[in-house]
């Protein structure tokens, strides 16, 4: 009786699911027979037809046969399992380069940065567009494809500044630019608003967040915590009093060897000779400073403003790789080694090596490659004023000490 | 109830485990049969069932007979021989996890 009455409503039962949004037929049949179980069961208790008929079709509620086909159809296809399957290993696969590139650098073992570019890439040109895609697909409710490229553009960008940097390529400011824009100005506007649209659904998209923290932890290495602004200022204001001082102490050995003129010192030849090698090391010191400054793309930046930049590699390119630092170390440890030659009163000499202790091996080591890259422009800047300030307190020690032999 | 989202990675196991033991079912059954063993506590909707049941079918794991009630289409669904080797494989997988889980989050005290 009761299948009876089933049978003869089976066909309309059907047409309302498939305009409900059911159109893949097996399933179309699955629900026919499931929800005609339903009415069979709710009429068992009592009801009529039409009453279990409304109450199984209330449960269904609106979304879900479209979102369940949507589901099958993407389990069945067999491309975008693959592709689903391809982005979990080549995530697990980035993660392990990337890893490995960590623990190399920390473990100072060559290929590092080759890693580390590589574990970045495979994330841009891979994981990340497939991810997108996947997510994309998996969505049923509706569909913005602005979301996702933004999301991506934003973190690829950002990802490609960091390949930029440890590669020490130079446009590497520019481009993290570019990312930070995307991400401010695209990215975290269009996610607030989605954020919101979710939240009142009760819904809010982890992987988003977690995006979204990823893109802030990048942003906040590029700054480069380990030099908070309180350490550039330190650097900053110890170069410009190191300057004044340069500038005193040039001035007094000026009266004083003006003095020997005057006098006509036997030893005036000598100090000439120490003077002018001395200016010839200030006047390397400042060649190199120009061009330290000069590698920041702005025309005449002045120290403020290198300040409150860090680009790594700066004192790698400008100091150590352009031969600078051989060369000036070469002449600074020539004019030790004369200075040495002349001054007879150990007190003086040990004086003189401790104003020039940058030509020891100590100093040279923070002058080489692996120190300079990490350091930031205003300390190598500050560096340098420390050492000619070191040149004239040895240049001034020198020649009082030979006046006073007099 | 027991929440979706613990439910999403057991659901598959759930099928074959229930096609092992009981033979062949159709849809319907199978959410009874589940609502009845988990004394309601777990209830499957058909838009969480038929996704998997389809998938285990395209993969070879479970076939189907259809039967005709009236104009009704029913379809049975049962383990293939491929299927029910891995059935057993996915519980006693499950089992090995549940008991690891109940290591983990239940320590006996030293």
């Amino acid at each position: 009786m009761i299948a009876d009455i089933i049978d003869d409503n089976v066909d309309r039962i059907r047409i309302e699911i498939i305009n409900l949004g059911l159109t893949y037929e097996p399933l179309v049949d699955d629900v026919v027979d499931h929800l005609c179980c339903m009415v069979e069961e709710k009429m068992e208790d009592g009801d009529s037809f039409e009453k279990s008929y409304a109450k199984a079709f209330n449960s269904i509620g609106d979304n879900r046969l479209p979102e369940m086909q949507h589901q099958t159809l993407l389990l069945l296809n067999k491309k975008h399992q693959i592709m689903k399957k391809l982005t979990y290993f080549l995530g697990l696969a980035s993660a392990i380069i990337l890893l490995l590139g960590a623990i190399s650098k920390h473990m100072h073992w060559p290929g590092a940065g080759i890693e580390l570019t590589l574990g970045l890439l495979v994330i841009i040109l891979g994981f990340l567009p497939l991810y997108f895609i996947v997510t994309y697909r998996e969505q049923t409710e509706k569909k913005s494809i602005i979301y996702p490229v933004i999301a991506y553009l934003a973190i690829a960008v950002l990802l490609a500044a960091a390949v930029f940097r440890i590669q020490h390529w130079p446009a590497a400011r520019i481009v993290s630019n570019i990312g930070l824009a995307i991400l401010i100005i695209g990215f975290v506007p269009l996610y607030v608003v989605n954020a919101f649209q979710k939240a009142k659904k009760g819904k809010v998209n982890l992987a988003y967040i977690i995006m979204l923290l990823v893109g802030v932890a990048i942003i906040a290495l590029m700054f480069n915590v380990k030099f908070g602004k309180e350490t550039l200022d330190t650097y900053r204001n110890e170069a410009i009093l190191n300057e004044s001082r340069i500038f005193e102490i040039e001035q007094q050995t000026q009266v004083i060897i003006d003095y020997a003129i005057e006098r006509e010192y036997r030893t005036l030849d000598e100090i000439q000779k120490i003077h002018s090698e001395a200016a010839n090391l200030q006047k390397m010191i400042d060649e190199m400073l120009d061009n330290l400054l000069s590698s920041i793309n702005e025309e005449g930046s002045s120290l403020e403003e290198i300040r409150k930049m860090d680009y790594e590699g700066a004192g790698r390119d400008v100091i150590v790789k352009s031969g600078w630092a051989r060369d000036f170390i070469t002449s600074a440890r020539e004019f030790e080694n004369s200075l040495i030659a002349i001054v007879d009163d150990p007190v003086t000499r040990n004086q003189i090596q401790d104003h020039l202790e940058f030509t020891g091996s100590v100093w040279f080591m923070e002058f080489g490659p692996e120190e300079v890259i990490y350091d930031p422009i205003i300390k190598i800047y500050y560096k340098h004023t420390d050492i000619s300030k070191g040149i004239a307190l040895a240049e001034y020690v020198a020649i009082s000490s030979l006046m006073g032999d007099e | 109830m027991i929440a979706n989202d613990l439910l999403k990675g057991t659901l598959r196991t759930i099928v074959l485990k229930l096609l092992a033991d009981n033979g062949r079912m159709y849809g319907y059954e199978i959410t009874k049969k589940v609502e009845g063993l988990s004394d309601g506590k777990i209830v499957l909707t058909f838009g969480a069932l038929y996704p998997v049941l389809h998938k285990l079918e395209a993969d070879g794991h479970i076939k189907i007979d259809i039967e005709y009630i009236g104009k009704r289409v029913r379809k049975y669904y049962s383990l293939t021989e491929v299927g029910r080797s891995w059935a057993e494989r996915k519980v006693d997988e499950f089992f090995d996890f549940v008991n690891t889980l109940t290591y983990v989050l239940k320590p006996t005290p030293a």
